[in-house]
């Protein structure tokens, strides 16, 4: 059977490569996309938790978070809150960095608990006129300590290069609150405020306590209750379902056509096949397994192609930094299941149809 | 069919049940025609047809185009249903065995008058396609084929592709793919309709040493002469019916 397999799907080349590429087409495009919606994901989560915060305080209603904007007295409102132990004020500014739009600028006082938790790998913390650069952005950009980086058309030199866990925060800059409200031209503003809670209270109680102090905010600290709050994560996320799932159907009507015009155009074989006494199963196990090898080439390549592609998209998005595409096994393993399932499709949408024709009709000339 | 038709076929059958069980081994099948119809739109191709055939056997079918021959074949060997009658092979009918096609791969081998062979596979991979389907092992499989390839005289011919294999040589693969699961039954729709007079007399002797050596009833529709003059008994259709049959000689 292995041997009649490989036979048939080699002397059909053509055909077995065009159903491979129509498996991989779908595989690509659900592997590259929910790699980027799980990396976006991950982003909006990021924000709830910079600083390593237990969790963030954001304007309520925004619909993208890194346009949340609070009054500076929250910062103060915020730590006077029953189990809020330390608080930081941060200011985000996008596109702020010419060298790579992409970098988020974060504004703190670096006496905050936010810039305290930043582990120096190089340098000092900044004085006036310099910065810190996160190992990602640092790397990216090459910025080794005492070089100088233009942000929003002022050169500030690097002074120290950070790791936070938080890889969000790796991919930005740190400047003081007080320069970013002056470059951003909005000097009593915030972005959000990190928070951190005291022990022995639950996050969740101090999160709600904090909403009610402080009318008009959104406190956060799931990442995937970020994900839904910041509904422009949601909307890409919903986008890249929509998308995938055209991709996917795309891809099974060019994998279901085309097995099924090869198996209707070996209509004789098959009719042989019963002919001589194979069974509607073992024809079937035949199908099956031309289908499934196909596929499973096709998705393998797809695995691959997606992977690539999930960083293409990105990087065409100008989105690096921010997004980063995140390959899990499970993200891989949809991504197989997918193509094993167009291949199965296929096969069973072929047999249904090489099956109706009867076997003398089959083998006739 | 009619739904009438088909549960008259099926009452013909169920008055046969009962029977012992048929014999097995290498000697051929004994074939029953009962009192077969079968109508294709207004055509009624065959009309009430009764035929018997002994075990070992080989019986030319002939008459003129249109007159049952390929429907009356394509009944016996279960590719083709009855309206009414029953077709007993070995005294069992094989329309009513649970599987058609495990009774058509256990008892019967055909012969077309094109080869039929499937031409990504050697003459040696066609031959065990129907040992696949009877789930031979690969090594029992390959052993199989290359005895049935010999006794068809192809032994320097087995990794041939049947595109580089002359007319003749593809007819006598495919009647070593109809021997392959060694069938008791072989039914042969004009084998050498496609061949020349010198290969098809050739075919026919292997046919007739084959029948000798294995004792497998064979039914043969032909005009060929050659088959005339080997068949022990010549049956001819006239409009569906059974016009004369008379023992060669």
């Amino acid at each position: 059977m292995l041997a009649l397999i490989a036979s048939n799907l080699r002397h059909r080349w053509g055909r077995t490569a065009l159903t491979a590429l129509g498996v991989a087409v779908g595989v690509t495009t659900v592997v590259a996309l929910l790699a980027v919606t799980a990396g976006l994901s991950r982003s909006a989560g990021d924000l709830a938790k910079l600083g390593r915060a237990d969790f963030g305080v954001f304007q309520a209603g925004v619909s993208d978070l890194t346009a949340s904007s609070l009054p500076s007295s929250a910062a103060a409102r915020i730590a006077s809150v029953p189990g809020v132990s330390a608080t930081s004020p941060v200011q985000i500014v996008p596109h702020a960095i010419a060298a790579d739009p992409a970098v988020l600028v974060f504004g703190a006082p670096l006496q905050g608990a936010l810039v305290k938790r930043l582990v120096l790998v190089a340098g000092a913390l900044p004085r006036t006129g310099e910065m810190l650069v996160g190992d990602r952005v640092a790397q990216r950009l090459h910025a080794t300590v005492g070089r100088r980086l233009v942000v929003a058309g002022h050169r500030f030199r690097v002074a120290g290069i950070y790791h936070s866990g938080v890889s969000l925060e790796d991919g930005g800059v740190v400047l003081p609150l007080a320069v970013t409200q002056r470059l951003s031209g909005r000097p009593d503003a915030v972005s959000m405020v990190a928070v951190l809670v005291a022990p022995g209270y639950r996050d969740a109680t101090v999160e709600r306590a904090v909403e009610r102090a402080v009318p008009g905010t959104a406190a956060l600290g799931d990442p995937g209750e970020v994900a839904r709050v910041d509904t422009n994560s949601a909307v890409i996320a919903k986008a890249a379902v929509i998308i995938a799932v055209l991709a996917v159907l795309l891809g099974a009507v060019v994998v279901v056509n085309t097995m099924a015009m090869a198996v209707i155009e070996r209509r004789q074989q098959f009719g042989l096949l019963a002919v001589v006494g194979w069974s509607r199963s073992r024809i079937a196990r035949l199908i099956l397994g031309e289908a499934v090898t196909v596929s499973a080439g096709g998705a393998i390549a797809g695995l691959g192609l997606g992977i690539v592609a999930s960083d293409l998209v990105v990087r065409a998005l100008a989105a690096g930094t921010f997004v980063s595409p995140e390959i899990t096994p499970w993200v891989l393993a949809r991504g197989l299941l997918v193509g094993l399932a167009l291949g199965v499709i296929g096969a069973m949408f072929s047999f249904w149809r090489v099956m109706r024709i009867p076997p003398l009709k089959a083998i006739s000339p | 069919m009619s739904s009438s038709t088909r549960a008259s076929a099926r009452r013909t059958v169920t008055e046969i049940e009962g029977l012992p069980d048929p014999p097995v081994g290498g000697s051929g099948a004994a074939v029953e025609v009962r009192n077969v119809s079968r109508r294709f739109g207004p055509v009624e191709a065959l009309r009430g047809v009764d035929l018997d055939v002994a075990p070992g056997e080989l019986v030319l079918v002939t008459g003129r185009s249109g007159s049952g021959k390929s429907t009356l074949l394509n009944l016996v060997g279960g590719l083709d249903e009855p309206d009414s009658g029953a077709v007993l092979i070995d005294r069992r009918p094989i329309w009513q065995q649970a599987n058609v096609s495990v009774a058509r791969r256990d008892l019967v081998g055909f012969v077309f008058q094109q080869h039929l062979l499937l031409d990504e596979l050697t003459a040696r991979a066609n031959v065990e396609v129907p040992l696949i389907g009877a789930g031979v092992p690969r090594s029992e499989r390959r052993t199989r084929a290359l005895e049935l390839l010999a006794e068809v005289g192809l032994s320097d011919r087995v990794e041939h592709l049947p595109s580089t294999l002359s007319g003749g040589e593809r007819q006598r693969v495919a009647v070593a793919r109809a021997l392959a699961n060694r069938p008791r039954l072989l039914l042969a729709d004009e084998p050498t309709g496609a061949l020349d007079s010198v290969t098809s007399a050739r075919l026919i002797e292997l046919l007739v040493s084959l029948r000798d050596s294995h004792g497998t009833t064979m039914i043969i529709v032909s005009y060929d002469p050659a088959v005339r003059e080997r068949a022990d008994r010549i049956v001819t259709l006239v409009d569906g019916c059974i016009g004369s049959a008379r023992a060669r000689g």
